[in-house]
């Protein structure tokens, strides 16, 4: 018989392998990290570009979307149709990657078939005809998918926090209307395609393959053009204390967004930040989820989160919350942010948190595709390996102190809201 | 093949045992084989709600989420028509912990009034989260009600409606524990960096002790064949009209099954399927289409369905779908298309075992469908099936009589 009152000993773990990829540079000085798994017979190459942020032109602001979006849908050598059946007999996966400063194709293949797979994938970057027929039908389907953006709550209530911290002329805050797709024409992507697309590419890839399998994906892509368009930071206009609500009848719930700009990923600070985002909101165990969900069960889930962005962080709490509850639960989240601004986070709490994040920290780093990941988020904001390590020794090290001055200095009273429902 | 060792506690547990040594991690993955088919109409939800109570800590464990992520680890859980997964993920050097922690659960859970209630609210807003507060979000639970006359795959596993969450008595979470929540009632993976036989000196340790379960199970009520097509219109506040069509299928081991599977891996997976190809590239009648079968225990359903482009109607889609289908069935299945949904099936036991997780979760599920050799000998199986036995159960499958159809309209 097991003595249950008693935990079993634990040890926190000392040395995490931080396991970074091989850089090779194509002819054409295009980079290529690679980190080399051979327990898994499946191969991940992205192919991911900057986004060249510009002021969008009225009407235009889709055009990026779609002409990502069409790169699937025919080249000179291979209409729509033959495409799919060609990735589909392969079994491979051809994804978007769409976010705020980056896109390009994830290409998930099995090793087997992978330098069969290759020349098609690469021939979508510099191959692709955009015909009419297929941009009608993939402009009928993102009309319906903003006509359900708007009908759902969460979906809303993000496109108005975004417009509130980035504002509506910058692409973070844009939001897509029906009117947009009709403004999309064949000319426009190709013109942005030619123009605009192939902006500072940057290959990632995964896999079981020997130095000669690397060598032939560099040569597939050494004619690559190499665009280097200079990136342009816009500047946000944002109202802090701006309140947004939007209410709807029908709604049985409403959703919350919190938000507010923050430091840069490069700033000393940005490690306290992740510890106290942690604490209140960023784990099972947070102020958040104890409160408004294990206590007063007003919710399914509430979380608090920081985005990355090249010249700043942000910071959101979002949750779908019981009718009736929005203005009580923003309440509490406020005198969560407050109490750990002026009470000292216990020793047992603060044990659990700096545990559970060295935990999550050994486990980010445990699963082939997460490595390269791990190397993306540090590589796309010019951060190294010292990023990780600093992380690591902040984690192992912070003190209640330490969580309290964080809180005073960034968490001060001119957060956005949203409400919507 | 994801390779495993195997044993039995005298209490019935079966534990499997997946040794993974290029990972500092561990997962323990415990699945108890109980879901929404072994609940009664009234009570239903009950499997998913008492998924909750198994967070609300345990005799010696007062909050189950801090002991563990004080040792660094994580976890979570989810609930389905015939299976309650847990699984925690953890630096493999506190392996213990997860012992500790699943084992104090399974023998005596904290039932507590606070727990009940407040859990009991968490769940109601679950349900409107996720399909009330959604456009097209009651789709499922019209489709079940209607397709399904005795089985209760006739409701989601987050259950019928509020009111039945809003029903359940603490009488019926204490007998819902004893009679599922049972060591010969569940199975249990160890996988990562872990030995065999530190498993079995961990498993004896923690889970030997732990009663077999002494209250029978009640039987399932069976689902009688449908004998003429079922339909139901709904008018809602949604941007377009969306069709659902459905159709019994056999049950997961049962024969045909795998049949209905490459039937839907043909008409409705991937961008070159015959759907995808014929009903949104080729026509302008729907926005999006699926197609896939639901894989539960008992016998279930083969879905199709789509959302409609702006003003056109869930009964001209029907009408479309239906001639596609007929063509499908009608003609011999190309050698090509048989070769593409055989590489795919070979590729996704490639991508699914990538992560240690799902690897544990596989050999689970298995393990509780009877064997955890059928993770292979299924896939064998599917991939020697002919094009002509494909079409063949394509027609017995398909047919109007055995279709339940639900039209759910655009009312703005």
């Amino acid at each position: 018989m097991p003595d249950r009152s008693k935990a079993p000993e634990f040890q926190i773990p000392d040395h995490i392998d931080l396991i970074q990829p091989r850089k090779w540079t194509l002819k054409n000085g295009i980079p290529l990290y690679y980190i080399q798994t051979d327990t898994i017979e499946a191969v991940k190459l992205e192919v991911i570009f900057q986004t060249p942020l510009k002021k969008i032109p009225e009407g235009k602001g889709l055009v990026p979307f779609f002409t990502l979006h069409m790169l699937l849908e025919g080249t000179h050598n291979l209409p729509s149709e033959e495409l799919d059946n060609f990735f589909d007999h392969y079994a491979s996966e051809v994804e978007f990657i769409s976010s705020f400063e980056q896109h390009g194709l994830s290409l998930l293949c099995t090793a087997k078939h992978f330098k069969d797979v290759l020349p098609v994938f690469r021939s979508l970057f510099t191959e692709a005809v955009f015909p009419k027929k297929e941009l009608d039908t993939r402009k009928a389907q993102k009309k319906l998918s903003i006509a359900l953006q708007l009908d759902k709550n969460p979906a809303r209530a993000n496109q108005l926090i975004r417009k509130a911290l980035f504002g509506s002329d910058h692409p973070f805050g844009f939001i897509a209307r029906e009117e947009d797709v009709d403004e999309v024409s064949v000319e426009d992507l190709k013109t942005f395609y030619q123009d605009n697309f192939l902006n500072r590419p940057e290959l990632f890839l995964t896999g079981p393959l020997g130095d000669d399998q690397v060598t032939e994906i560099m040569k597939a892509f050494e004619d690559l053009p190499n665009l280097a368009a200079p990136i342009h930071l816009l500047d946000y206009q944002f109202n802090p204390n701006e309140k947004i609500t939007e209410t709807r009848a029908k709604s049985v719930q409403s959703t919350i967004r919190i938000g507010q700009h923050l430091i840069s990923k490069k700033h000393p600070d940005h490690h306290g930040l992740m510890v106290f985002n942690t604490i209140l909101g960023g784990y099972f165990g947070s102020r958040l989820i104890r409160n408004i969900r294990e206590d007063k069960g007003h919710t399914y889930g509430i979380y608090s989160s920081i985005g990355s962005l090249n010249p700043t962080d942000y910071w959101l709490v979002m949750a779908d919350v019981q009718k009736g509850f929005a203005e009580e639960v923003i309440e509490e989240v406020y005198k969560e942010i407050d109490r750990l601004k002026s009470e000292a986070v216990s020793h047992d709490e603060l044990e659990t948190v700096r545990n559970y994040m060295i935990g999550h920290f050994l486990s980010s780093f445990s699963s082939p595709f997460d490595l390269i990941s791990r190397f993306k988020s540090i590589h796309q904001h010019g951060l190294d390996y010292s990023f990780y390590e600093e992380q690591l020794q902040y984690i192992r090290k912070f003190t209640p102190e330490d969580v309290l001055r964080i809180g005073q200095q960034y968490f001060k009273e001119n957060f956005i809201e949203v409400v919507v429902g | 093949m994801i390779p495993y060792q195997k044993f039995t506690l005298d209490n019935g547990l079966e534990v499997l045992v997946h040794e993974d040594h290029t990972t500092k991690m561990a997962v323990l993955n415990l699945l108890y084989k109980v879901g929404s088919r072994n609940e009664n109409p009234g009570k239903t939800g009950l499997a998913h709600y008492f998924e909750h109570l198994m967070f609300g800590g345990s005799k010696h464990v007062p909050v189950f989420d801090a002991a563990l992520e004080k040792v660094g680890g994580e976890c979570n859980a989810f609930t389905n028509t015939d299976i309650t997964n847990y699984y925690i993920s953890l630096p493999a050097v506190n392996l213990e912990t997860a012992f500790w922690l699943e084992s104090d659960r399974m023998l005596h859970l904290n039932l507590s009034p606070k727990t009940i209630e407040t859990q009991r609210k968490v769940v109601i807003e679950e349900f409107k989260q996720r399909y009330l507060n959604q456009p097209y979000g009651n789709a499922f639970h019209l489709v079940r009600d209607l397709a399904f006359d005795t089985h209760p795959y006739q409701w989601p596993t987050i259950g019928r409606d509020i009111d039945d969450i809003e029903n359940y008595q603490s009488q019926d979470v204490e007998e819902f524990y004893f009679t599922h929540y049972r060591p010969d009632n569940a199975v249990m993976v160890v996988a990562g960096d872990v030995t065999l036989e530190q498993v079995k000196h961990l498993s004896k340790k923690w889970f030997g002790d732990i009663p077999s379960g002494n209250m029978p199970k009640k039987s399932i009520p069976k689902e009688l064949p449908q004998i003429s097509k079922k339909s139901k219109t709904v008018m809602e506040e949604v941007p377009t009209d969306a069709l659902y069509k459905v159709y019994h299928v056999p049950g997961r081991l049962e024969s045909g099954y795998l049949e209905a599977d490459l039937i839907t891996d043909i008409l409705g997976f991937g961008r070159s399927s015959f759907l995808e190809h014929r009903l949104v590239k080729n026509s302008d009648l729907f926005a999006t289409v699926s197609g896939y079968v639901l894989g539960n225990v008992d016998p279930g359903l083969m879905v199709f369905t789509g959302k409609m482009e702006k003003g056109r109607t869930a009964e001209e889609a029907e009408k479309l779908l239906d001639e596609t289908i007929a063509e499908f069935i009608d003609q011999p299945i190309p050698e090509p298309v048989l070769q593409k949904v055989k590489n795919q099936a070979e590729a996704m036991k490639t991508y699914e075992t990538v992560q240690l997780l799902n690897r544990a979760m596989s050999l689970a599920y298995y393990a509780h469908l009877g064997n955890p050799d059928l993770y292979q000998t299924e896939y064998v199986k599917k991939t020697a099936i002919s094009g002509e036995r494909i079409s063949e159960a394509a027609k017995a499958f398909l047919r109007e009589e055995n279709a339940t159809v639900l039209y759910y309209k655009s009312n703005t």
